[in-house]
């Protein structure tokens, strides 16, 4: 009865079912991938005089600032926002993964700003972060604190984008959290408890070790989507000053965009791209390559 | 022992109850400062009605209705089309043998860590070659397939055990008559999940609708809310009703329908 199941599949069979699905990835984003790597050694802007330039491209990224400085404000906004959105999502999984009144509301109500459109978000904290009378600045005064520019000053328009990002998605990552807490096996803390451990200890000995393979996984998929965000700098941030204030929240895949389709310099963009896309694999695969040393798969 | 319990659920209740204000703020902005005039949404922020309220907002938003049946369209044809090639492809990467399945599906999951702005030159370039540059049809082309949607289903074909296809293999069935009649009605809450996070994903989809379209009349409705990004005077009242028109179908979705977004979440995170 086996003898079949060990049998290959018909190519004819397998391609009417992977195709509809392939053709599309194909296209659109595995042929585009190697296309952005051969653009980036050309000055192509669009028309048809173009012409191989080598690793031009590259050396002009080298020396330029304005690339340099979207490379910090990238690392920034990752470190920042990455760590902020972990810690919270990890806190809020914690606080609602016990028996308290209206857990599942709340659990609910703090994932509901992740499926909300980017775009309409940011447009509401733009209103709340007027800098001379919105929300922000009066619940700031109300406790007596001074003023804060927000999105208007190169100091503080980074952060507020981050909050806005945190607001919107340190929800995902608790119900992340709250899937792998589910899964720890209750008797490990019943053993804790007879060796009189306390609650610090249960949370560093039991907690987190049981917990790494979900934070792994939160922890890729959080960089990765930090260095995707896009909606929330366009809309606040972008508009005529493009990229913030002084460039403060210009992140790498923003100015790729403003090169782009603002710039037209599509070989320098592509350059940039393929940059960047070297980063986010160099920081995944060595977080793959470290995870033996700290993420447990045992029982 | 005890009173240190309760200053520990003391604190607890506080965090959970200004989170859920900081949460609920935004939103309840939004809805209430929709009906407000420019002056009230400054000075009285927090108000639920002024005086003044009115619905005088949403009619400035000439062009909203053509933006919704847009982004209505535009996110039918995009869910409908994912859901029909992510429940294909993972039948073919879990449930056919053919060589070369687990490579291909890693390709597939790798490119999950592409921003799009990396390949969107190219794509971009092989759109405007096919003639469809400013069209819905672009928007419904690149988004004619789903990685994350193609993996949460095969997780779920994973847990369907071969022997029932076995059977029915043997009593000389087709794939095809065995994905239709076998696995696909076993499989309707994953399909479910996936239909609305394609949903989610399309309502509130911004990046390819702003490269792709650029007819006023063709614009979605997250593109449609850039209208006021770009204008000189800032109006900040009809901003908040575009965008209690952007939010509220998503939340009465994600109201009624929220065990699908959990379950979704959770069972992409454990086999991660």
């Amino acid at each position: 009865m086996n003898t079949k199941s060990l049998e290959k599949t018909p190519w004819p069979t397998v391609l009417s079912f992977l195709l509809p699905g392939f053709i599309g990835f194909i296209l659109f984003v595995f042929f585009p991938m190697l296309s952005t790597f051969l653009i980036s050694f050309t000055n192509y802007s669009g028309g048809p005089n173009w012409k191989i330039v080598g690793i031009d491209n590259y050396l002009t990224i080298a020396k330029d600032k304005h690339f340099l400085q979207s490379l910090v404000v990238t690392v920034k906004f990752v470190l920042i926002g990455v760590s902020l959105q972990i810690i919270m999502g990890l806190l809020f999984a914690m606080l609602l993964n016990r028996n308290i009144l209206g857990q599942t509301f709340f659990r609910s109500l703090f994932f509901m700003p992740n499926v909300l459109s980017s775009v309409g978000i940011s447009l509401a904290f733009s209103l709340i972060f007027h800098p001379t009378k919105g929300v922000a600045n009066q619940i700031l005064e109300y406790f007596g604190l001074p003023d804060s520019p927000w999105l208007t000053d190169p100091s503080t328009a980074l952060l507020s984008i981050i909050m806005v990002v945190l607001w919107m998605s340190f929800g995902y990552y608790m119900i992340i959290f709250l899937g792998g807490l589910q899964s720890i096996n209750s008797s490990l803390y019943e053993a804790a408890d007879i060796d009189g451990a306390n609650g610090v200890q249960k949370f560093f000995r039991v907690t987190l070790p049981m917990l790494s393979p979900t934070m792994f996984f939160a922890l890729t998929m959080c960089i990765i989507n930090s260095f995707k965000v896009f909606d929330q700098i366009f809309m606040m941030t972008g508009g005529t000053d493009g990229g913030g204030p002084a460039g403060s929240t210009n992140v790498v895949v923003y100015d790729i965009y403003q090169n782009s389709f603002r710039n037209f310099r599509f070989g320098y963009a592509s350059a940039e791209s393929l940059i960047l896309l070297i980063i986010i694999l160099v920081i995944t695969v060595i977080q793959f390559n470290n995870q033996k040393k700290w993420v447990t798969y045992d029982i | 022992m005890t009173s240190r319990f309760k200053i520990g659920n003391l604190i607890s209740s506080v965090i959970i109850f200004l989170t859920s204000l900081a949460v609920l703020l935004p939103i309840y902005i939004i809805v209430t400062a929709a009906f407000k005039n420019e002056v009230d949404i400054f000075d009285r922020p927090i108000a639920i009605l002024t005086e003044n309220s009115g619905l005088f907002n949403f009619k400035q938003l000439e062009m909203f209705p053509l933006y919704i049946w847009n982004s209505i369209k535009v996110t039918f044809f995009c869910t409908v089309i994912q859901l029909g090639t992510a429940s294909t492809g993972a039948y073919a990467f879990s449930k056919l043998k053919w060589k070369g399945r687990d490579s291909i599906f890693l390709l597939y999951l790798m490119s999950m860590m592409i921003p799009i702005q990396v390949i969107i030159i190219p794509q971009f370039m092989i759109i405007r070659s096919f003639g469809l540059y400013d069209t819905h049809l672009a928007l419904i082309m690149v988004a004619s397939f789903t990685v994350f949607g193609t993996f949460l289903i095969k997780q779920f074909f994973m847990t369907i055990p071969d022997s029932l296809l076995e059977s029915a293999r043997i009593d000389g069935a087709h794939e095809w008559l065995i994905y239709w009649k076998i696995v696909m009605p076993l499989a309707k809450t994953v399909l479910a999940t996936v239909l609305i996070f394609s949903f989610r994903w399309f309502w509130n989809e911004f990046f390819s609708a702003l490269i792709y379209l650029t007819s006023p009349e063709l614009k979605t409705l997250p593109l449609g809310m850039t209208d006021f990004v770009t204008e000189y005077m800032v109006y900040y009242g009809p901003q908040m009703a575009a965008a209690m028109i952007s939010i509220i179908p998503v939340m009465i979705l994600f109201i009624s329908l929220q065990r699908f977004f959990i379950q979704g979440i959770t069972s992409s995170g454990i086999k991660g």
